[in-house]
């Protein structure tokens, strides 16, 4: 065996991991991967955000899509009042367009 | 300055608005009635339906066209389940507040026969049109309409032919007499 291969051999032997090697390994990968935030009531946080903005959230949208359909709502009964009010005028124009044709005639 | 920009701010928004350009007066007669339709449409309130009138709809669009220069629309339509119901005092009383040199009449019919009677009188203000009345009654109906602002009149005329009403062509011209 020249120099060279017992360099070798030497540089890949196996050897043990320093006392505690392991543990320092899982302590730390379980801090960067996020570890639950304690709320005071010691339920975790999603993301850190409190727990009403959700809530809130969701209710601002309840809210905004109940506006946008009471809007709708009511712009479909004034077009019902306008075409009544329209079919109206119509009928009675229409009357008389049609009395004044017969009388010239 | 800014006197003149706050007196005309004040000015501006103590501006009548446009609103029914007559009463109707016919608030006693809607007890004896057996259908009645009231219809008070401001200016943005008819606005606000233009924005739900559909353009492919041909009644739709024809409406909303009429209505962009329409400040307000007032109809009151009354049927009754008998003759005389109504009197001619009823039509009288509109009729005193649709004067010259305001209102004009520009048309009428009177049907002795059938018990009806039709009017269409127009609003002008530097001659331009303000506004637009009808009046039409029968023995068991009585309708006013008071529609407000720039009305276009050939848009008017040319509701029939909508709303499932027959098309009615232009009368024939009249045939001119023989000269013998």
């Amino acid at each position: 065996m020249d120099w060279f291969e017992k360099e070798l051999s030497r540089a890949l032997e196996r050897k043990d991991p320093p006392r505690g090697f392991a543990e320092r390994v899982t302590a730390r990968a379980a801090g960067q991967g996020g570890a639950p935030v304690e709320t005071r009531s010691g339920r975790p946080r999603a993301f850190g955000l409190p727990r009403w903005l959700p809530v809130a959230a969701a209710l601002l949208l309840i809210a905004g899509s109940g506006e946008q359909a009471w809007r709708r709502h009511q712009g479909m009964v004034a077009k019902q009042q306008v075409m009544l009010a329209m079919r109206i005028t119509a009928g009675k124009l229409n009357h008389i367009q049609t009395h004044m044709r017969e009388a010239r005639q | 300055m800014k006197k003149v920009a706050v007196l005309w701010l004040v000015g501006w928004l103590a501006r009548p608005l446009p609103a029914q350009q007559f009463k109707f007066n016919l608030e006693h007669l809607e007890a004896k009635a057996s259908d009645s339709v009231d219809v008070s449409l401001n200016g943005s309130t008819l606005q606000f339906a233009a924005k739900f009138l559909d353009d492919k709809d041909a009644d739709e669009a024809k409406v909303k066209k009429l209505i962009s220069g329409v400040d307000g629309i007032y109809v009151k339509s009354l049927s009754f389940h008998s003759d005389g119901a109504w009197s001619k005092a009823d039509l009288d009383s509109i009729r005193a507040q649709l004067r010259e040199p305001e209102w004009s009449r520009i048309l009428g019919f009177k049907s002795v026969e059938d018990g009806e009677t039709a009017e269409v009188f127009v609003r002008t203000q530097n001659k331009k049109i303000t506004g637009v009345a009808i009046l039409a009654a029968e023995p068991r109906e009585l309708t006013v309409v008071n529609i407000v602002g720039a009305v276009d009149l050939d848009s008017l005329a040319d509701l029939s032919g909508h709303f499932g009403l027959p098309k009615l062509e232009p009368a024939p011209a009249p045939r001119p007499k023989k000269q013998e």
